[in-house]
């Protein structure tokens, strides 16, 4: 895997960095880093499955939205214990999504993102018809334990999460399974022209998705306490995880990551100018141009940076 | 001997038209055989139907005495057939060597997430096609036409190809690249690799090749030497359009 | 029975005005524009905003609309999608994003809450028994008017048959002389100003709110799933379909199951035949 000295270095750095701050920042900014927390934890999963291959998901929250729904109903209507359902919730996830994306996943690109817009609507309707005793219906529920109680305990256990859950996708990125992945994003037929089964590539993609996804949709709920299908199959949320991960630059671990905070920051900062859906107006337009101007993202755009001062100073 | 490939009645329809018009060929094992023919004779649509990118019609298609002819693409590549692309299709971020990586790949997640890659192979294959170390971590956009064949060339011997088929590969290529690629051929085929040559540059293709097929508009109308072949009446009518 | 018939027949007209704009985009330049429901969004604000706050006659309204979406189409042919210049994955992205900073947008300048659009033509008339708004019939039948002139247009003229050229083969449509650019601009404008006026009508039948797009974006996706690409024809006939079913659903089920049963057949079309019930042989 070729890990070297400074791999470790940087992610030592970043981790205690991370641990030490709620002795450095306010409650307020500790409860903004929690949300960015989770925000990265969705664009890692979109980045895993949409990053690498280009296969477009616009209905990511159908996926977190299961995680979410299945660990609550879990925990508050039938009494699990939320080690138990937590677990459940993201194998629940990977099954759901699997039966209902893989014929998706035999359709060419355009045609999937399409097709995962129409699934985050199902899931939306489905979720206040189908047996609103459980869901809640379209209020949602109320009441859902939580796991923990207050700013820092909640950002501990965010942060933990978040880290776990980068450095597993940044591992898993780096074997030759990644590799093939980038290829199949480069050119799908060619990956078939060298002897790989891309279905079987494109749903270890999805499934790794899927298990992040429900990861953070269920613990998400844990932490909110409640969950509303308004806000959950909204395609703002979607919006959101996507422009996360291209500007802070898909198919690499990192990006998701720095984009994940610097919108979360940037919304909060927007806030007391524009409350509510205005500010997507501001952001969105950055959101364009940026993307337009440098596709690939915030990490690529320091990693030629640093390429630079690298060979300037040689 | 079982031939490494072989092609039975093959025929393949699009509605009204007939591209492939009960052809019918073998290769036995280390032969380098070339198939020529005109524009829109067909020649590629056979590539497509030998390596399953397109459904035959009718007909059987054999890879050393085992039919093929209803297996996916990826399932015939393990089996040892594999082809190269008039428009090369290289993975244009990745790096030489890890596009050569790509065809080295085990078809199993597994094997893929747990495995290391080979780099010794890999360099020692990029080498053998004619890269030097410079141009190893080079991304694959960066590259040459010349270039661009050479790696698919290696991409395509990392699966472990026995038969090949090329196709046009000498096409866009300078004449110093023509003599690379040629001698890479040569080589091939010393070690023996079987080898299927689609080619419009008949002088480039003439050293290369045990004998020669010729088809028009899907149908066999010639087979022997190159010397025959070229010389064929029918088959100078079919480039030429008149009789020569 | 009569009344699932006849609301049908009114729906499907609507829902086919409203996803020839978006299958003409993808068939004939292969984008898929996600922010093509914005154009009906902006087209019903626009006329909300002239006919109803301003207080000018209707169809100065319609008029507005209907230009402000051609414009807007054009717009976003040049700005957007001749900048990323065919990167499909970019594109998908970019009209999405369009499509949220329009949305805020226009919370921004009109507010959140969803507003009822007074109706065209007022009144009722009733059919076989079955009360229908002069509204509803003045759309459907616009719908078919406006399709009707579509298809001729595209079968009998010349612009129409580049049309159909560009959407077989760019290259070769362009080796023949027509220049895709052209066509591509004119296909966006009339896109455009197809979803605007459906938009007018659209937001007569339902509301008006800035969330309003999604939801014919999700029966474009519909129409285009199912009928597959290339023949208007194909269009209405789906269009039909889904109109008919919705309104089935509704009157015999719930009218909250009201577009489960359009995904699902989406799933099941999916499985069954990919390339779409009319569609052609590739993807």
């Amino acid at each position: 895997m070729g890990l070297r000295w400074y791999h470790f270095a940087a992610w030592g750095a970043f981790i205690l960095g991370l641990m030490a701050l709620p002795e450095l920042v306010s409650k307020g900014t500790l409860r903004t880093i929690i949300f960015a927390n989770y925000l990265a934890i969705f664009a890692i999963s979109w980045d895993l499955l949409s990053g690498r291959t280009g296969y477009i998901s616009f209905g990511h929250p159908f996926l977190i939205g299961i995680g979410a729904y299945t660990s609550a109903i879990l925990t508050k209507r039938f009494g699990f214990d939320v080690e138990l359902a937590i677990p459940i919730a993201v194998v629940v996830t990977m099954l759901g999504g699997l039966v209902v994306l893989l014929p998706a996943l035999r359709i060419k690109g355009s045609y999937f993102a399409l097709v995962t817009l129409a699934f985050m609507e199902l899931m939306y309707q489905l979720v206040q018809v189908i047996r609103p005793d459980l869901t809640g219906g379209t209020r949602g529920m109320s009441g859902i334990q939580t796991l923990t109680r207050g700013a820092v305990n909640g950002f501990y256990l965010s942060s933990v999460l978040m880290v776990i859950v980068a450095i597993a996708a940044w591992l898993l990125m780096r074997t030759r399974l990644g590799t093939a992945l980038t290829a199949v994003g480069l050119n799908e037929s060619a990956v078939e022209g060298s002897g790989l089964s891309t279905t079987k590539l494109k749903m270890v993609a999805f499934l790794a998705s899927a298990f992040v996804a429900g990861l953070g949709g269920a613990f998400y709920v844990h932490y909110l306490g409640s969950i509303a299908p308004r806000a959950l199959f909204d395609i703002n949320f979607v919006f959101t995880i996507i422009v996360a991960v291209l500007i802070g630059g898909a198919s690499t671990i990192i990006g998701p990551i720095i984009g994940a905070f610097f919108l979360t920051f940037l919304l909060e900062y927007l806030r007391p100018w524009l409350p509510g859906a205005e500010r997507y107006f501001i952001y969105g337009g950055i959101a364009l141009l940026l993307y337009m101007y440098q596709p690939k993202g915030i990490y690529y755009m320091l990693q030629s940076g640093w390429a630079r001062l690298k060979g300037s100073t040689s | 001997m079982t031939a490494a490939l072989e092609v039975t009645n093959l025929v393949k329809t699009f509605g009204g038209l007939t591209a492939t018009n009960d052809l019918s060929f073998a290769l036995e094992p280390g032969e380098s055989v070339g198939l020529i023919g005109p524009n829109g004779a067909g020649k590629t649509t056979v590539f497509s139907q030998i390596m399953g990118e397109l459904r035959q019609t009718s007909g059987s298609i054999k890879l050393f005495g085992t039919d093929i002819g209803l297996l996916s693409m990826p399932e015939r590549i393990r089996r040892g057939v594999s082809r190269t692309y008039q428009v090369p299709r290289p993975f244009a971020d990745l790096s030489v060597l890890e596009n050569i990586r790509v065809g080295f790949m085990p078809n199993s997640v597994w094997g893929m997430v747990v495995g290391r890659p080979n780099v010794e192979q890999e360099r020692d294959l990029a080498l053998e096609v004619g890269f030097n170390e410079a141009d190893l971590e080079k991304p694959a956009s960066d590259l040459s036409m010349g270039d661009l064949r050479k790696l698919e060339l290696a991409r395509t011997l990392a699966t472990g190809a026995k038969v090949l088929l090329l196709d046009e590969v000498f096409a866009g290529l300078t004449v110093g690249e023509i003599t690379q690629i040629s001698a890479l051929i040569q080589k091939l085929r010393s070690q023996g690799i079987t080898m299927l040559m689609v080619s419009h540059d008949l002088p480039a293709l003439d050293p290369l090749v045990d004998r020669v097929i010729a088809i028009e508009r899907g149908s066999m109308i010639a087979k022997g030497s190159f010397a025959e072949v070229i010389a064929n009446e029918e088959v100078r009518a079919s480039y030429l359009g008149v009789s020569a | 029975m009569i009344q699932i018939l006849i609301q049908g027949l009114l729906l499907s007209g609507l829902y086919a005005l409203i996803a020839v704009g978006f299958t003409l985009i993808f068939s004939v330049g292969r984008i898929l524009n996600l922010a093509y429901g914005a154009y009906l969004m902006l087209g019903g604000y626009m006329y909300f905003w002239i006919s109803q706050s301003m207080g000018m006659p209707k169809l100065f309204g319609v008029v507005m609309a209907l230009a402000l979406g051609v414009a807007l189409g054009i717009l976003k042919y040049q700005l957007i999608v001749k900048t990323l210049r065919g990167d499909h994955v970019a594109v998908e992205i970019s009209t999405l994003i369009l499509a949220v900073v329009l949305q805020a947008g226009v919370v921004l300048v009109f507010g959140d809450s969803s507003k009822i659009l007074l109706p065209i033509i007022p009144g009722v008339v009733y059919i076989a028994g079955v009360p229908v708004t002069y509204n509803i019939l003045a759309a459907t039948l616009a719908s078919w008017v406006i399709l009707g002139g579509l298809y001729l247009f595209i079968k009998n003229t010349h612009t129409g048959r580049a049309m159909q050229a560009v959407s077989m083969d760019t290259k070769g449509a362009a080796i023949s002389g027509i220049v895709p650019d052209h066509i591509n601009m004119i296909t966006w404008a009339i896109s455009g100003g197809l979803g605007a006026l459906g938009g007018v009508f659209f937001a007569s039948y339902t509301q008006l709110a800035p969330s309003m797009w999604v939801a014919p974006l999700i029966i474009s996706v519909a129409v285009v799933i199912v009928g597959g690409i290339g023949s208007i024809i194909g269009t209405l006939i789906v269009a039909h379909i889904v109109g008919f079913m919705e309104v089935s659903v509704v009157s015999l089920l719930s009218p909250e199951l009201r577009g489960v049963f359009t995904m699902l057949l989406i799933i099941l079309v999916l499985v069954m035949r990919p390339q779409g019930l009319f569609g052609r042989e590739e993807l």
